[in-house]
């Protein structure tokens, strides 16, 4: 008997589907939206999902595939983060060096907030009177004053 | 005040510059497969011409040098030569297997013909062997252990000494 072709099933990686089947509207929707979360490895910042190359088609095939069969979302990802590395992700995981990317701009919008609130506390403050600093001088023109 | 905006600022530009400095040096097509280290998805797939069907796991046991080509990428015709002639030198000690990227049989049938072939080249499904292996481009080499481990990944066209470098890697 002769042997059957073979290619390498999503379940070496992630196991059984822990899904619900799709099919029809359901299936194309959830087809486009897990494509765009996957970056076309041979474009430049394409996803998956938008990119018309022969590689991203392919993907985008197997991505229905996948869904059809009942694999979530979660781990259609992590079938292709095995393949791929975190870099065939769109969205970078909060974790390690990654996290920088939402703490940075929340930290330099916070240093900022800081900055911004010191310096108008400061113009908020009345400004001392330069009588209060040089009594001599004031008093010495009062009473020049009052002599005449 | 304006010496605590320049602490801030000296914090600030240092953070950024110790995040480019990680990056210097590195190649930013490059990125490490999370394959390496890990056993090799398996498939069994037809070559061109023969039509017999090469099953990966039917390989265990011999060391596997498993090469993603196309014929439209003008890097794999300058490794073809490599990979043909180190194939004939190591002989049965070491099965190089290709694997057809983004390319029709009759371009590799055509090609093969003309430039020779030492080795089964097989026709991926939908791209669904190359997708599995996490190829981007080609030509990318995988290096497979006895066991069956994926131990190291090659991106780009290879040197005879390159090759055999890497292949020490799988006779270990």
């Amino acid at each position: 008997m002769l042997q059957a072709t073979k290619v390498p099933d999503a379940a070496q990686f992630v196991g059984a589907p822990q899904g619900t089947p799709l099919q029809g509207a359901e299936l194309a929707t959830r087809t486009v939206e897990v494509a765009g979360q996957l970056r076309c490895p041979v474009c430049q910042g394409l996803s998956v999902g938008d990119s018309p190359s022969a590689m991203a088609m392919n993907m985008k095939e197997q991505v229905r595939e996948l869904l059809a069969r009942g694999y979530s979302r979660d781990q259609i990802l992590a079938y292709f983060e095995q393949s791929y590395g975190e870099f065939v992700l769109l969205k970078p995981k909060f974790r390690g060096v990654n996290s920088l990317v939402w703490i940075l701009p929340l930290l330099a919008l916070a240093i900022g907030a800081v900055l911004v609130a010191t310096k108008m506390r400061r113009l908020e403050q009345p400004v001392p009177t330069t009588a209060a600093m040089d009594d001599e001088y004031v008093s010495r023109v009062r009473q020049l004053v009052e002599k005449e | 005040m304006n010496r605590t905006v320049l602490i801030i600022g000296i914090v600030i530009a240092a953070a950024v510059i110790a995040l480019f400095a990680m990056s210097f040096g590195r190649d930013p097509q490059h990125i490490a497969s999370p394959l390496v280290g890990r056993a090799a998805p398996s498939f069994a797939l037809r070559a061109v011409g023969s039509g017999d069907i090469v099953d990966i796991a039917k390989l265990r046991g011999k060391p596997v040098v498993l090469n993603f080509w196309a014929t439209w990428c003008g890097p794999c015709h300058a490794e073809h030569p490599v990979l043909v002639q180190a194939a004939r030198a190591l002989g049965p000690d070491v099965q190089f297997v290709g694997v057809v990227f983004s390319d029709t049989e009759a371009n590799i049938a055509s090609f093969l013909r003309e430039r020779g072939e030492a080795y089964p080249t097989l026709l991926d499904d939908n791209g669904k062997t190359s997708i599995a292996y996490g190829v981007g481009g080609v030509p990318e080499t995988f290096f497979i252990d006895r066991s069956g481990k994926i131990v190291a990944k090659y991106e780009g066209p290879m040197s005879g000494d390159t090759l055999q470098e890497y292949v020490q890697k799988v006779l270990r």
